[in-house]
């Protein structure tokens, strides 16, 4: 069976954030929420600073410190290494979030239905969208998924429910790549079977040295960078995306 | 007249005009509570000050899990006394037994109360907690061994420990008889009943004191088994919960049993030496936590990860600095009460109770310093600092729980009383 994973090119990244925007397209996340998130980082002393940039899913950690700490089982690993957030199991304790030492847990804190962006209802917006299956219809995310049959795609089902990054559970169960991936304009996400050695995000792992996010703390993510270095704790964010609800 | 004759124990059935109001003000207060959770399931937990860690730069965890650590702590009184009194034959210490079991039962069901708060989903909590528990998750001990073992074996205690008192009840007519009746059960106080009800509270205290030790490290493994937030991952976390409990537990009951004194009954019948003996148990517990404070701040300091140290330097130089020193200031000005009693070797109950409302300030304090700066200043990816601040809606809640605890407790002196009556020889 394949077992998935990310391959992350930081040369290659722009920090154009427009994986961060079509993981919103796709998984219908609210206000506030970012399943994706790109970092902007600056480093050093003027003149000589730099900038760079660093996206960051959830790491679909092997040891994932969300799966031990969950009380209900919501949370679990699936053989396919995908880390899924069962939405109609959650109690909402939030534990997850706590565990994660990455920060990529986003919960549900009002109505879902009161916090996005764009009112597809609004006067005006149905000739513009000229028939498109608006991201709140999209049936694929209420759909059940893997061999165990559970909600677990798509994000603001309910109120009082922790969800996270699926790695578009919807698309990779029907062999397509996750939205962020189909849409980063200069291929800086790879995603594939890591197990198969000529898989592309492996033959980029054989290319290049990597990396893995906070690898001390013993979570095993699957999602591996090339092509830069991990953040110090000289490391200042810039530009920091609006989340708020 | 004739009910006048037979009056029962320790003002029990007797309602007082003024016992009325304040009763009624309790209420209200626990009802506004109520009124905040309600606009938390309506409107979701929005109305909190809670929000994500990370990118929305928050705290997940606020005053509602503060204030579970807290009343979970708080229920360690029950057990300990219980236990003293079986266990080490302190006799001094019957007398406060059963509000020591009482404010267990009552600070339990205020812990519960408080998870309620602080799930997104209640009503899945209750039912998918039975359904799908993994023991694995440090959570299942809160709830398993916590919130419901410790909380049926104190509540079977309180019950076999007041059968004898209930038995004496319920010989005196009047609208509470039946209620005397039902918790004697039949028990008619006889040699052999006896002997058998006190072979049956042994060892029950026997059962309980590893929940004493077990239910409160569950509760310190919630965070101390976490890599992730900097400042939790410790050994020593576990520990210092059982410590921290039992310093909150006996303040809180020393400041009960003196409320006791001053209302129901006298001095005949709630000695100095009680208060003696609860001011030395407290000492001892609160030079051992003292100790662990150090212990942890010096680690911390001296050898603590980047990470690590940035959370500590919010404590003693940072955001969290005032909570944390007066916190510290709270718990050496206590110690420094309660040696003063010691010398003295007065019970000095003005001083007792002093010591006791300041260490659980205190505890309340440190508390909160363990659950917040480690999610808004313990990100270990570079994020913004978060910040927390609870709104109106967390404040009412936890006020409420107060109010609704203390409204427990005197409808419970009212129903049944609240101190031994006929003082047992067996121990």
């Amino acid at each position: 069976m394949a077992r998935y994973g990310m391959v992350i090119d930081l040369d290659r990244c722009t920090g154009c954030r427009g994986c961060m925007e079509s993981c919103k397209i796709e998984n219908n996340t609210p206000q506030g929420s970012y399943w994706m998130y790109v970092f902007r980082f600056e480093e050093g002393e003027f003149p000589a600073t730099q900038v760079r940039f660093m996206p960051r899913p959830c790491m679909h950690c092997d040891n994932a410190p969300c799966v031990k700490v969950c009380p209900v089982g919501a949370r679990y690993k699936r053989d396919d290494g995908l880390v899924a957030t069962d939405w109609e199991r959650c109690i909402g304790c939030r534990y997850c979030e706590v565990a994660c030492p990455y920060g990529v847990n986003t919960f549900n804190w009002g109505h879902p239905e009161e916090h996005y962006y764009f009112d597809w209802n609004a006067e005006g917006v149905a000739p513009e969208a000229r028939g498109a299956v608006p991201p709140w219809d999209n049936p694929s995310l209420d759909e059940a998924y893997g061999p165990e049959e559970r909600h677990i795609a798509g994000a603001g089902q309910a109120k009082g429910v922790v969800d996270k990054c699926t790695f578009c559970v919807q698309l990779v169960e029907n062999d397509s790549d996750p939205a962020c991936v189909h849409n980063c304009p200069v291929r800086a996400l790879v995603f594939g079977d890591l197990d198969d050695p000529g898989s592309a995000p492996s033959r980029l792992l054989q290319q290049k040295p990597s990396f893995r996010l906070l690898e001390e703390a013993g979570t095993e993510p699957r999602v591996h960078y090339v092509g830069g270095n991990p953040p110090t704790t000289e490391t200042r964010q810039i530009e920091a995306a609006t989340a708020e609800v | 007249m004739a009910q006048r004759a037979t009056r029962l124990p320790y003002g029990v059935g007797s309602i007082s005009a003024r016992w009325i109001v304040s009763a009624v003000l309790l209420a209200v207060v626990a009802i506004a509570g109520w009124y905040g959770w309600s606009r938390e399931i309506s409107q979701g937990m929005i109305v909190t000050g809670l929000r994500n860690i990370g990118p929305m730069g928050g705290a997940t965890w606020g005053i509602d899990v503060v204030f579970v650590v807290y009343f979970v702590g708080v229920s360690f009184a029950g057990i300990t006394v219980a236990a003293l009194i079986r266990l080490a034959k302190l006799t001094a210490l019957k007398p406060i037994a059963r509000m020591a079991e009482a404010l267990t039962v009552v600070s339990l069901v205020l812990a519960a109360f408080a998870i309620m708060y602080d799930l997104g989903q209640p009503l899945r909590g209750i039912v998918n907690l039975f359904r799908y528990a993994r023991p694995q998750s440090p959570f299942f001990g809160t709830f398993t061994l916590v919130i419901s073992g410790y909380l049926i074996a104190s509540l079977v205690y309180l019950y076999l420990d007041g059968r004898r008192d209930a038995a004496e009840c319920a010989k005196a007519p009047g609208r509470l008889q039946w209620f005397h009746r039902l918790w004697a059960a039949g028990y008619r106080d006889t040699p052999a009943e006896r002997e058998r009800h006190d072979r049956a509270s042994f060892w029950l205290a026997i059962a309980i004191v590893p929940l004493l030790i077990t239910a409160h490290s569950t509760l310190g493994f919630v965070f101390g088994l976490q890599v992730g937030r900097p400042g939790w991952y410790s050994a020593l976390q576990a520990p210092a919960f059982v410590l921290l409990a039992g310093v909150s537990g006996l303040g809180m009951l020393i400041v009960i049993a003196a409320v006791v004194r001053r209302t129901v009954t006298d001095r005949s019948h709630l000695p100095d030496e009680v208060f003696r003996w609860l001011g030395n148990a407290l000492m001892i517990l609160l030079l051992a936590y003292l100790y662990f404070m150090v212990v942890e701040l010096l680690t911390n300091i001296y050898t603590g990860a980047e990470r690590e140290r940035d959370v500590t330097g919010q404590l003693i130089s940072g955001d969290f600095a005032w909570i944390y020193w007066s916190s510290v200031a709270a718990f050496v000005v206590s110690l420094g009460l309660l040696i003063v009693r010691f010398v003295r070797k007065s019970a000095a109950v003005g001083l007792l109770v002093t010591a006791g409302v300041l260490v659980n300030l205190a505890a309340i304090g440190k508390r909160y310093l363990t659950v917040i700066p480690s999610q808004t200043h313990g990100t270990l990816l570079p994020y913004e600092t978060g910040s927390y601040a609870p709104t109106w809606v967390e404040y009412i809640e936890v006020i409420g729980l107060f109010a609704f605890g203390a409204l427990l407790l005197t409808l419970f002196a009212k129903l049944f009383p609240i101190m031994p009556v006929k003082d047992g020889d067996a121990a």
